[in-house]
């Protein structure tokens, strides 16, 4: 296996850390970037990610144009809280809310793509507990620095203590250890050197995100990679090491849901390739079992594995585009009165 | 006609409230950073970087390792004015410091003591570059490492003692509650009785004594004390620990306590009636039996008349707060102890203090910040200069 991509491909947030270099290279590039965060019931952690966010990459430093909220109407005050520090918020069912309505962290991140405006757009999971802004510029950094790269990858604590040649484990997740590296390093080698595939936070373009699809639910980081490799090849991927991040830990039957997800989601991709054949196609529903008193009951889940297509395919998006384009340069809702002043 | 008044007070309030989200934000990222006393190192250097960030034009440590930014004023012959928040907190690293931000509050442990005082601090150069206010004073930013407990507020002590200038007047800022105004401390003795009893060492006559209840003995001994009424006087017993398990008998037990009055002799007098006590006791229940003074402060006041106490009143009643007052011993009486004039302001109201769900309004929050501006400003007219 080439393992080169990992030495020119892999970033440090740090390297990013010279927050007006990365301002000016947006503004000599002409470009505009988005956070869109996707929710359901996130009160205890949203309004942290939007406030730290809004002061320190858009008041302070005006990188971020946006913030948008995608919500899976949370039963709880995520979007009540996040409107109120000045996140632009949508229920995700009522975005084309002629399209069959699904519910699924994939369904909002495509869903965003319709709403968001900004040619980069960031996505970060709604549960992390110690955000801070290097989340966003260290993703973001990358893109607007380095012409190769086109989407990054978040990582966690330092996979490599290189001072004393010691290793640590690259803290992935259960489901990234136990489902994705496997299969990776059975089909695509090459792509294990993505030290955590499953990560909930990464950054792209919009021509990158527009152009491929998104499945409804968690198979959405992979097929994200694997389309990506597919279309343009390991070199226009970067991942950043975000050092530590801490967020709501998943019980194992969650873990299992996800790994089915991501699992029917590989094997679509696979027999798309023509690299395997499955005689008679795979099933929806994922089966576990819990035991109630003396009785052992089945926990049946149907997950459908559907995708959404490639949003440069939706007629609405297409003439939305279009509109912005001859519209000239958007003034963002949530902008700074600095930065509206700016544009 | 324009009117070329600069806002009042009142009208501040809004304006701070503008920038909601970096003040939130400041208050979120140093707070998150544990800082137990005695080791408020990384609190210290990301304050001192954040600070910079805010193109402070002075931060830096002195010899103790309390943290400095300096603002530099527009009159070089003035004295400066320190605007104080203590760095350290009870909490410990094994403590989750990750806050919660809702829509009218924030909650987390070390928030109201005294993560939120750093955190204004921090943004009090933001708050002031908007509000387009500059003093004719250099405005001292200071982050006093080692206040609380046995920390015996050494950080300000140290900082006070080798301060290269006069000084002319301080705001000490506490988390809550907003309203609060304290202009004079107690002399106070804080202190620890501690009885251990070796269980091996030889008793032909008697039987093993059990270290609670000579503690308890102790405690009945100081409860039959005559305290004045005229010097006011009063002991505090607030912590006891003591004791393993539930069917042992406890080999050691400790008492922390804290002596106050408005005079310091009797405070001292007090104090040598407590070692009496000890000694008495050490002595019948032949025990290890001690008491050690953990911190002390002396008394010291500003005079409700003092020009800085009226216009802080002033200020407040006209920012709609009642003012309340009541003995401080903090910074504040470092401050007044050695002729500083200075206040201690609370920023807000809250609720759980000390605990690990410490919760603060966010709202009260910018009308505690215009409070602390506008007693900047009292002092930077000569309030303190009399």
């Amino acid at each position: 296996m080439d393992s080169r991509w990992m030495r020119t491909n892999t970033f440090h947030y740090a390297d990013f850390n010279d927050l007006q270099a990365l301002v000016e290279a947006k503004r000599r590039k002409g470009l505009s970037i988005s956070l869109c965060l996707p929710t359901l019931n996130e009160e205890k952690t949203i309004a942290k990610e939007i406030v730290i966010v809004k002061s320190e990459l858009m008041s302070r430093f005006p990188l971020v144009d946006e913030i948008v909220v995608i919500d899976s109407d949370s039963t709880d005050h995520t979007r009540d809280i996040a409107r109120a520090y000045g996140a632009d918020v949508h229920k995700a069912a009522q975005i084309l809310p002629h399209l069959e309505c699904y519910t699924g962290k994939g369904e909002n991140l495509w869903k965003a793509l319709f709403v968001t405006r900004g040619d980069i757009i960031v996505y970060l999971d709604a549960d992390i507990k110690n955000i801070h802004h290097r989340f966003v510029y260290g993703l973001v950094g990358p893109l607007l620095l380095d012409d190769r790269i086109r989407y990054t990858k978040a990582f966690y604590d330092r996979p490599i203590a290189s001072d004393d040649h010691t290793l640590r484990p690259t803290g992935g997740g259960r489901v990234t250890e136990l489902v994705i590296r496997p299969l990776f390093s059975l089909f695509f080698p090459e792509l294990t050197q993505i030290l955590q595939p499953l990560s909930g936070e990464y950054a792209g373009y919009r021509a990158i995100f527009e152009q491929i699809p998104f499945p409804i639910g968690y198979g959405v980081e992979t097929s994200m990679i694997l389309d990506i490799y597919q279309k343009w090849g390991l070199e226009v991927i970067g991942q950043v090491d975000l050092e530590k991040r801490i967020h709501r830990n998943q019980d194992t039957k969650a873990l299992g849901k996800m790994a089915f997800a991501i699992l029917k989601t590989f094997i679509h991709r696979k027999i798309a390739l023509g690299m395997i054949d499955v005689k008679g196609g795979l099933h929806d529903e994922m089966i576990q079992y819990t035991i109630v008193g003396n009785r052992i009951e089945p926990d049946i889940v149907r997950i459908k594995g559907v995708e959404r297509p490639p949003m440069i395919e939706v007629p609405e998006y297409r003439a939305q585009r279009a509109k912005m384009a001859g519209d000239g340069p958007h003034t963002f809702r949530n902008a700074t009165p600095q930065e509206d002043r700016a544009e | 006609m324009n009117d070329d008044r600069p806002p009042k007070l009142p009208e501040r309030v809004a304006q701070i409230q503008e920038m909601m989200d970096t003040i939130i934000a400041n208050v979120v990222l140093v707070g998150q950073i544990p800082a137990p006393t005695f080791s408020e190192q990384e609190r210290v250097d990301f304050f001192l970087e954040r600070l910079a960030s805010f193109q402070v034009d002075e931060c830096t440590t002195d010899g103790f390792n309390n943290a400095i930014g300096v603002i530099q004023g527009t009159n070089r012959n003035r004295a400066p004015i320190f605007l104080v928040a203590r760095m350290d907190s009870p909490f410990g690293h094994e403590v989750d410091h990750h806050f919660t931000i809702r829509k009218e509050t924030i909650t987390g442990a070390g928030l109201l003591d005294n993560a939120l005082g750093v955190g204004i601090l921090l943004s009090m150069p933001e708050i002031l570059r908007r509000l387009a206010l500059r003093l004719e004073s250099d405005l001292v930013l200071a982050g006093a490492i080692q206040s609380i407990g046995k920390g015996n507020l050494r950080g300000i002590r140290h900082l006070l003692q080798t301060w290269p200038t006069p000084i002319r007047g301080a705001v000490c800022m506490e988390s809550g509650e907003l309203g609060r105004l304290n202009y004079y401390a107690d002399g106070m003795i804080r202190g620890e009785i501690v009885c251990r009893v070796d269980p091996l060492q030889e008793r032909p006559h008697r039987f093993l004594p059990n270290a609670i209840l000579v503690i308890n003995e102790v405690i009945n001994q100081i409860l039959a004390l005559r305290l004045p009424l005229k010097p006011r006087a009063k002991i505090i017993l607030g912590t006891i620990h003591g004791g393993l398990k539930h069917g042992q008998i406890a080999h050691e037990a400790r008492l922390g306590f804290e002596i106050h009055s408005d005079a310091d002799e009797l405070v001292k007098n007090i104090f040598t009636d407590l070692e009496d006590i000890v000694a008495g006791l050490r002595h019948e229940y032949e025990v290890g039996l001690t008491i050690e003074t953990v911190s002390n402060l002396r008394a010291a006041r500003l005079k409700y008349t003092h020009p800085l106490v009226k216009r802080s009143v002033a200020l407040m009643q006209g920012l709609g707060l009642e003012p309340f007052s009541e003995p401080c011993e903090s910074e504040l009486s470092i401050f007044l102890a050695r002729g500083i004039p200075a206040v201690t302001l609370g920023i807000t109201h809250g609720d759980n203090y000390q605990q690990v769900d410490a919760t603060m309004r966010i709202t009260p929050m910018f009308t505690g910040i215009a409070q602390i501006i506008g007693t900047l400003l009292a002092i930077d007219e000569g309030a303190c200069d009399g």
